[in-house]
């Protein structure tokens, strides 16, 4: 031990010398001399060959900036200001070429010209409204996102809880006519030289705002690696991260609706991502969520509750949070310029799921004095907790046609999506059954292709089903389930980039309950109306 | 005893970290910025363009292999002024790379070191797709080219000290090429009547030799014409002389009516040079244009 002390002096002895050149490549004083004189220099050079009227205006913003720097009378500092905003309207101070600060670095002005920095945060709005009409008096934008599944609270229990009533109330059903889905507000900004954050806030039809996303992510992570804070739309699958306004139908598809619901995987977590440096892009990530969701791994409501008074057994608690963790890879090889691929595959996992699941007895009616032997129908409330499971691959091609206006572009995409939920029974009025386990799967499929026939308008087609496996295990009885499915077309037309208007026309075959099917037409006809800053085209 | 290979080791992974990087990487938004960036950067760097010369860098879509080049970039060297501005954002945010963030010197913009032409004007989208930030498509003028070429180099002794003055005797000599092709350009339009543009997209190059913008076919930015707004332009250049100059996604038909009822002829030319031009490759595409202008009759 007493030649450590000497050996480790030695050593630092060693590493100083060669860690020294990694801080001097910042900067020595003879090379800010020798920067300072190539600025210079560019800068002569420069001035000589920008027009006159550029050369001028120069002038005259440095003679309005000595006058400024000059007198500190509150009318000259004015007169300064008046003379600057005259030779650079709309543009942020900081941008100008012509008017560098002493401290700016040789390699020219390092900030990007843009007119939304004058708004910080930028801020966009975007309408979306449609006019909806189908068969079945309005019922059927509700009932495509309560197509019948083993796993969830059977319609025919007579409660209010019913699903397609439940539906009813969510988050963007239409009723039959005109309909105001939401208007978005969107607020982005970059924080600091660390942080980048956004802010999405919709406002429905009836004025009540929701928080879609409020998020953080990081700029300045090495190694690929990115972090993203607060409520946001997960990286799960292909469609999940898109706002209502940037899908290419009016309507969620199948499988998103009836396994996420609504609004999808939506929580408020954590997101660590890394892009690893192969040879072509690949995206690893993985995330950690509270899990309030409404469909994958719920919790049931004060409500459900009530049903299960007289049971035997407890349900139990909702789980302290996080409950829900996914993670996700994403592979796009390099493929010529107009040709755009990617592959997906997601898991996501809710550590709590809890259902309430009603089932009809018939027993014999026993009043004495009832002269018809009538049977009459007890409804029986089993409630089952456990954990929900969902994996899916998606793949999404895109072409860029190369004409006018998005003419001959074309994007195909396809998501499937399969879910369990490994549940057993905890509350029941047969308190036999508590302690058996059910096991549901469920899965489902979309596909849909994108072509713009002409400059400005573009057709679409999707075939969406869901149910194509309805399996519960460890039931008393073997229910035969069927799949829901649709066909849809629509057809777009994009005004500018600012408005879209959108035609769409689907043939549903939905399944209400075993054996009940709703076959209805429906038509849609939606605006979309973008304001204020310009919007991103994310892959 | 234990410190003593512990130590060798850490010299040696300290040794191997300090060894330069074998080439600065840079990444390109468009063509003509990947040939100035060759250019400048010469042989020792490695350059990627993000979009062909057909593709129009307005309306582009955010591509992974895209976001695969800008995370090892050291240099991004974007047109700027919100051409890019559709995806560029995107695909830097998803890059995860810190270097290339906008306010770092990794990111360069061209725009930004010279000045605009159609700056200001009002923030209304009745205007069509307005920026008031300024025109940016100044690649298509030799002159602003090489003065970008000059802030470039200076952009890139900045990241790579060592070779500062090869970059700034390469900018140099590319500014010196630019002007002696530029002289002969003058000459060759002498006289020339200018051209009508389907949008204000070649504003820069008319500019650079004095020729008048005789109309776009498009009326406001954006937005494509009307038959009415059509017969309103030929009428107003009925009996003049011109040439119809429009790019490869910009649509045909009406460039090509126009050059029927007018008797000129109507020019497709992509705004951008090939993508594997270096400093020549971008002048020559300069000179097509050049003599597309000098055609007209």
């Amino acid at each position: 031990m007493r030649h450590s002390l000497p050996q480790g002096a030695l050593c630092a002895a060693l590493l100083t010398p060669l860690l020294a050149p990694l801080p001097a490549a910042a900067a020595s004083d003879p090379e800010i001399a020798e920067l300072r004189a190539s600025l210079n220099q560019i800068k002569n050079q420069y001035e000589r060959r920008i027009a006159d009227l550029e050369s001028r205006l120069a002038t005259a913003e440095r003679q309005a900036a000595r006058a400024a720097r000059e007198s500190e009378a509150a009318a000259a500092a004015k007169q300064a200001q008046a003379a600057a905003a005259e030779s650079q309207p709309m543009t942020a101070p900081t941008v100008g070429p012509a008017a560098p600060s002493p401290a700016a670095p040789s390699g020219g002005v390092l900030g990007a010209l843009t007119s939304g920095s004058a708004f910080n945060p930028q801020i966009a709005v975007i309408l979306d409204g449609n006019y909806y009409h189908d068969g079945i008096g309005g019922e059927g934008s509700a009932l495509v996102g309560a197509a019948y599944q083993p796993s969830q609270l059977a319609p025919h229990t007579h409660g209010e809880e019913a699903a397609g009533e439940a539906a009813a109330h969510s988050h963007g059903a239409a009723e039959n006519g005109f309909n105001f889905r939401e208007a978005e507000l969107s607020f982005t900004a970059t924080v600091d030289p660390y942080l980048d954050a956004a802010l999405f806030v919709a406002i429905d039809g009836d004025g009540e705002v929701e928080l879609e996303e409020g998020w953080f992510h990081t700029r300045g992570l090495p190694y690929g690696l990115r972090i993203k804070g607060g409520k946001f739309l997960s990286d799960f699958g292909y469609i999940n991260k898109q706002h209502p306004h940037q899908w290419d139908f009016v309507d969620q598809n199948l499988p998103y609706l009836n396994l996420l619901g609504a609004h999808g995987l939506q929580d408020t977590g954590a997101q660590l991502t890394w892009l690893p440096p192969l040879p072509f892009y690949t995206l690893l990530g993985a995330e950690l969520a509270q899990g309030d969701q409404e469909r994958f791994g719920a919790v049931v409501d004060a409500d459900q509750r009530a049903l299960l008074a007289d049971n035997a057994g407890y349900l139990g608690e909702e789980n302290e949070g996080p409950r829900l963790w996914t993670a996700f890879a994403k592979v796009a090889p390099n493929l010529p310029e107009r040709h755009a691929l990617q592959f997906g595959a997601s898991y996501a996992r809710n550590n709590q799921h809890q259902e309430v699941q009603g089932h009809s007895h018939e027993v014999a009616a026993e009043h004495a004095d009832e002269h018809e032997h009538e049977d009459e129908e007890v409804v029986h409330y089993n409630a089952l907790a456990g954990y929900a499971d969902i994996w899916g691959l998606d793949l999404v091609y895109k072409y860029d046609g190369g004409g006018a206006e998005g003419h001959k572009g074309f994007k195909f995409q396809t998501e499937y999506l399969r879910s369990t939920k490994d549940l057993s029974i905890r509350s029941s009025p047969h308190p036999e059954a508590l302690g058996a386990s059910r096991d549901f799967t469920s899965d489902g499929l979309y596909a849909q292709a994108v072509y713009g026939f002409a400059p400005k308008w573009t057709a679409g087609l999707r075939y969406d089903i869901f149910g194509m496996t309805n399996e519960v295990t460890g039931g008393p009885t073997a229910q035969d389930f069927g799949s829901s499915d649709r066909w849809t077309l629509d057809i777009t037309w994009n005004l500018s980039e600012f408005s879209r208007l959108r035609a769409q026309y689907a043939k549903n075959d939905i399944l209400v309950e075993p054996g009940q099917r709703e076959r209805f037409d429906a038509f849609y006809l939606q605006f979309l109306m973008s304001m204020g800053s310009h919007g991103a085209h994310v892959f | 005893m234990m410190i003593q290979p512990f130590c060798r080791a850490l010299i040696g992974l300290i040794a191997l970290a300090a060894v330069p990087a074998a080439a600065l990487e840079i990444v390109a938004t468009a063509p003509s910025m990947g040939a100035l960036a060759r250019e400048i950067a010469g042989p020792g760097a490695q350059v990627t363009v993000l979009a062909g010369p057909q593709q129009d860098l307005h309306r582009l879509q955010a591509k992974p292999s895209m976001m695969r080049s800008l995370r090892d970039a050291d240099l991004l060297v974007a047109i700027g002024a919100e051409l890019e501005v559709g995806w560029l954002p995107v695909a830097i945010s998803s890059a995860a790379n810190p270097r290339i963030q906008p306010g770092r010197p990794g990111y360069f913009e061209a725009a930004a070191q010279v000045d605009l032409l159609d700056k200001g004007g009002s923030a209304d989208r009745a205007q069509g797709d307005v920026h008031p930030v300024g025109n940016p498509h100044i690649d298509l003028d030799p002159v602003r080219m090489a003065a970008v070429g000059q802030a470039l180099a200076g952009r890139l002794a900045q990241l790579d000290p060592a070779a500062a003055a090869t970059y700034r005797a390469r900018a140099e000599a590319f500014a010196t090429q630019a002007a002696a092709r530029t002289a002969g350009w003058q000459e060759q339009l002498a006289g020339a009547p200018g051209a009508v543009l389907y949008h204000r997209d070649a504003l820069y190059l008319l500019d650079r030799f004095d020729l008048p913008l005789l109309g776009t076919i498009e009326p406001i930015p954006g937005v494509p014409p009307t038959g009415r707004q059509l017969s309103a332009l030929t009428a107003a250049l009925k009996g003049g002389r011109g040439v119809i100059l429009y790019t490869p996604y910009q649509s045909s038909q009406a460039p090509q009516a126009l050059a029927r009822d007018l008797g000129w002829t109507a020019i497709q030319l992509p705004l951008e040079p090939p993508a594997d031009a270096d400093g020549t490759g971008y002048l020559d595409h300069i000179g097509r244009w050049v003599a597309a202008l000098a055609s007209a009759r």
